[in-house]
This record gives C-alpha cells, sequence and structure tokens, in this order.
C-alpha cells in the first residue's frame, strides 16, 4: 500500500470534514485549493461526499418497534411516576421540616427529630416509595408552611395526596379533622361521633398519631373531651400548644397538664350556622363532645357563622 | 413538579432517542431497553433541569452514558461467556423480522457503523445522524471537542475503508 505524501495526511481530517459538511468556510477554501491539484485528494473528496449522502439516507431509516418501545416507556414511566415522592428539607421554627410530594398533590409533611438529614427520615422507610430530592417547587410550599405557623397565614390551599393513610377509616378520620376551622378545636370523641364510630375515640387518637400531614390537616386542633391537648406527633406537646397559640387558642396547665378552657371558648353545634356563648342555654342540650369550640368571635365568624341570636356573643364577649 | 413538562419531554424527544440507541446497538430490544433507562433516569433527575437547559442535549448525554454501561457490561459478558455467546449469536439470525433493520443498502452501513469501537459509533451516530454539535457530544462522552471530532473523523475513514468496492446508494 502506499503511503499518502505527508501534505495530503495532514489535510485529511479538514478534507473529511469538509467533504461531510462539517468545516467551516476557510477550512473548505484550504482543502479545495488542495483538491484541485491533488487527483488522490480529489478522489477520496467524492468517496466521502458519497458516504455522506447514503448517512443521510440512512438515517432517515424506519426504526422498527418504535411505537412498542414508547408503550414499553409510558407503563414503566406510569409506575415509577406514581412510586415518586419529591421532598425537601428545611429548618423551621418548629424544628426541621420534610415535606413531601406526588404528582397529586402533598403527602407527607414530616418533624424530623432523629437527625436532619434525609436517612433519619420515616419517608426514608416507607415500602414502595421512591423519594427524590426536589428543588423550588418543595421550597414554595415551604415558604407557604412557614407564613402558616408565623400566623401570617391562615389557609393552605395545597392539593392533598392522602397515599399514606394507613385505611379507610385513617383516611376518613383525616379528612374529617381537615375540616376543623382556623382558631377551633374538636375532641377525638366529636370525629368519632361525626364518623358514625362514637365507640372508636381511642382509634381515632391512634390515627391522628400517625398523621401524614401535620399541619395541612390540622390534628392540632383535636383535643380530648375534657380539654386536654392529649398528645401530639409523639412526644410534641409543645408544637401542638405553639400552633395553637398562633391561631388564638390558648392552652394553660391546669392540674399538671395541658389544658384548653373550654368552658371560656365560643361553640359551635354540629350543623349550626351560628355560634353560641359557652353559657347558652341551647348549647346546653347538646352533647359537649359534639361542639367545635373558637378561642375567638373573629375565628368563629371567619368560618362563616354568625353570632347566636339568642345569647348574643356579638354584645356579651367572653373576657379573659 | 409539572407533570405537564417531562410528558412534553418524552412525547418530544422519544423517536430520536431510540433511534438513537437502535443505531448504537443495533438491537431494537435492546434499545427498547435503554431507551426505558435513559428517560427513567431522566425523570428522576429532571427536577433539577434548569428552565433555560438544552433537554434535548442532556437527555442525549444520558442516553450516552446509559449506552456506554450497557457496552461495558455487555464486554465483560462476553469476555465471561464466550461459550454461551456462540450459540445466542447462532439464534440471532432467525430473530422476528422487526429486529431486521434496513434494507440491504442501509444494512451494509448498519453492519459497518455497527463494528466501530463504542465511542466512534456514538461520536459518529450523534454528530450524523442527529446533528448534536461537538460540545454536546463531548460532553456526552465525558471528552473534549476535538476528541469527539477525531471520534468522528475516525469513524468516517473506517467507514469510507470497509465501504470499499461497495456501491453506494444515491445522497441527497
Amino acid at each position: 500500500m502506499t503511503r499518502k505524501p505527508a501534505v495530503c495526511l495532514e489535510i485529511e481530517p479538514a478534507l473529511v470534514a469538509a467533504a461531510t459538511g462539517d468545516a467551516d468556510r476557510a477550512t473548505s477554501a484550504r482543502v479545495e485549493s488542495h483538491t484541485r491539484l491533488c487527483a488522490p485528494c480529489r478522489e477520496d473528496f467524492a468517496r466521502y461526499r458519497a458516504i455522506d449522502g447514503a448517512v443521510h439516507a440512512w438515517r432517515r431509516a424506519p426504526a422498527p418497534a418504535e411505537e412498542a418501545a414508547r408503550a414499553h416507556l409510558a407503563s414503566r414511566l406510569a409506575d415509577l411516576r406514581r412510586r415518586t415522592l419529591a421532598y425537601g428539607i428545611f429548618p423551621s421554627p418548629l424544628g426541621p421540616i420534610l415535606i413531601a410530594r406526588s404528582e397529586e398533590g402533598v403527602s407527607l409533611v414530616e418533624y424530623l427529630s432523629g437527625g436532619h438529614d434525609f436517612a433519619h427520615s420515616r419517608l426514608s422507610r416507607i415500602e414502595g416509595v421512591e423519594a427524590l430530592p426536589d428543588g423550588a417547587e418543595i421550597e414554595a410550599l415551604y415558604c407557604e408552611l412557614l407564613e402558616y405557623v408565623e400566623g401570617r397565614r391562615t389557609r393552605l390551599e395545597w392539593p392533598l395526596d392522602l397515599r399514606l393513610a394507613r385505611s379507610g377509616f385513617h383516611r376518613a378520620v383525616l379528612e374529617a379533622t381537615s375540616r376543623i376551622p382556623y382558631g377551633a378545636v374538636r375532641s377525638y370523641a366529636g370525629i368519632a361521633g361525626e364518623l358514625g364510630k362514637p365507640a372508636a375515640t381511642r382509634a381515632v387518637a391512634q390515627a391522628l398519631r400517625w398523621n401524614p400531614l401535620p399541619i395541612v390537616v390540622p390534628c392540632h386542633r383535636v383535643i380530648g373531651a375534657s380539654g386536654a391537648l392529649t398528645g401530639y406527633a409523639g412526644d410534641k406537646l409543645s408544637l401542638k400548644q405553639r400552633l395553637l397559640a398562633v391561631e388564638g387558642v390558648p392552652a394553660v396547665t391546669a392540674r399538671r397538664e395541658l389544658r384548653v378552657p373550654c368552658e371560656c371558648m365560643y361553640v359551635r353545634a354540629p350543623g349550626e350556622t351560628a355560634y353560641c356563648l359557652p353559657t347558652c342555654g341551647w348549647v346546653a342540650t347538646q352533647p359537649p363532645r359534639q361542639l367545635t369550640r373558637f378561642g375567638s368571635r373573629e375565628r368563629a365568624e371567619a368560618a362563616g357563622l354568625e353570632p347566636c341570636a339568642e345569647c348574643r356573643p356579638d354584645l356579651h364577649p367572653i373576657s379573659r | 413538579m409539572d407533570p405537564g413538562r417531562f410528558d412534553a419531554l418524552v412525547a418530544a424527544h422519544h423517536g430520536e432517542i431510540y433511534r438513537y440507541l437502535l443505531r448504537a446497538t443495533s438491537r431494537a430490544s435492546e434499545a427498547d431497553d435503554l431507551a426505558q433507562e435513559t428517560f427513567l433516569r431522566a425523570y428522576r433527575a429532571h427536577r433539577t433541569l434548569t428552565p433555560d437547559a438544552n433537554a434535548r442535549a442532556w437527555l442525549f448525554a444520558i442516553a450516552t452514558n446509559v449506552a456506554k454501561n450497557h457496552f461495558r457490561a455487555e464486554s465483560r459478558r462476553r469476555r465471561a461467556h464466550t461459550a454461551v455467546r456462540a450459540t445466542l449469536s447462532a439464534t440471532d439470525g432467525a430473530e422476528p423480522e422487526s429486529e431486521t433493520l434496513f434494507n440491504e443498502a442501509r444494512a451494509r452501513l448498519d453492519a459497518v457503523v455497527a463494528a466501530l469501537p463504542p465511542k466512534q459509533r456514538l461520536a459518529f451516530t450523534l454528530r450524523k445522524v442527529h446533528d448534536l454539535d461537538y460540545d454536546a457530544i463531548a460532553r456526552s462522552l465525558g471528552c473534549s471537542a476535538e476528541s469527539a471530532r477525531a471520534h468522528v473523523f475516525q469513524a468516517l475513514k473506517k467507514i469510507r475503508v470497509s465501504l470499499n468496492g461497495h456501491e453506494l446508494p444515491p445522497g441527497e
């Protein structure tokens, strides 16, 4: 095999680039002036041109089974998307908090007590979930949550995904809890009664103990029938007190436990559109555990209630 | 996360990523698996993609990585099971029709490209089939733009040698 002259070897990359449409104008001009004088390189150039043409035809060749491949991907992607929760971890006045959401809605708010990282989270241990760190979108949720726990916002209008509820009953408890208005409290027994299971008070308390969405599903607004705060997220009773205080619901220490003073709160009976003084004669006829109690008239009215025409809480507000 | 944004990525780029992987592996079943792997990886990472990022180049970079890993595993497997491989390749000829890629002229080019070393094959396909620029190819392959250019040059030289004496289908 004869070796090419050095000048031809040197220009070969430029020649190939020019013949296959990959060279700038100066390179093409250099190649052209060489091939004008060099017959073997001119031949090379023509051959590479032909190859380039063949490649152009080749690239349009139909790709077999493309539709089937798309369908296979769609099915695996749908499965991954169903299992995926995107999360972020943030500092908060209540301690480090993890927020996670699916494509349907927010599905987990977790107080991180074991450590500030994902490895210590409950999320990392939930089977069948693929947790992925997220950026701006979860951070926007956190900013709203921060405003909420600091009392600068009274509503979190987030789409929720209750996939981490453990049963239909658990889900029903979470939904009933979600309906308790801002600045109000209800009892565990009241929720059990609303769900048609008046004996299930302990089951309601258990369900709220594993509330995947604390703050958002306001389990801090559910207290004992006596007014005792009872419990919150394991051993975080002070957080419950703090969240209630932000909403204007006081909790005081009485008989060595934290209690909401139910006797000096405005009340609403189930189904009523008015709120009453706790001393209202009509209230006395209602089972106490069914009542929703408000820390202030403003909160009761913000929940769409009118003052009772009998006891007139608007004319005789409770003094503390 | 905006589900629509990722759906749009799949709709816009699945076809060309699949074809890229088909040319890289020459087998529809492997291209199918690797395209799935590419998009599942992309889904896991797409939240970190900035709105102004070049999503197409990003997807090609993921597909290239997936293909490179596949070639590595493949060559390990080949070394480990040379005997088994011989039996398998005997059945390759009896593949369903959908596995037969192109007509004869195209098949020749296909065979030549399939015989290229992996980096040259990937660089050549990215440049000549999918029109990626050399910077994007370099990022995909983890090399400099100059090396990417050299890979394409070497690929074309080999194609030229392999096609010597063959009629080529007419170009544009």
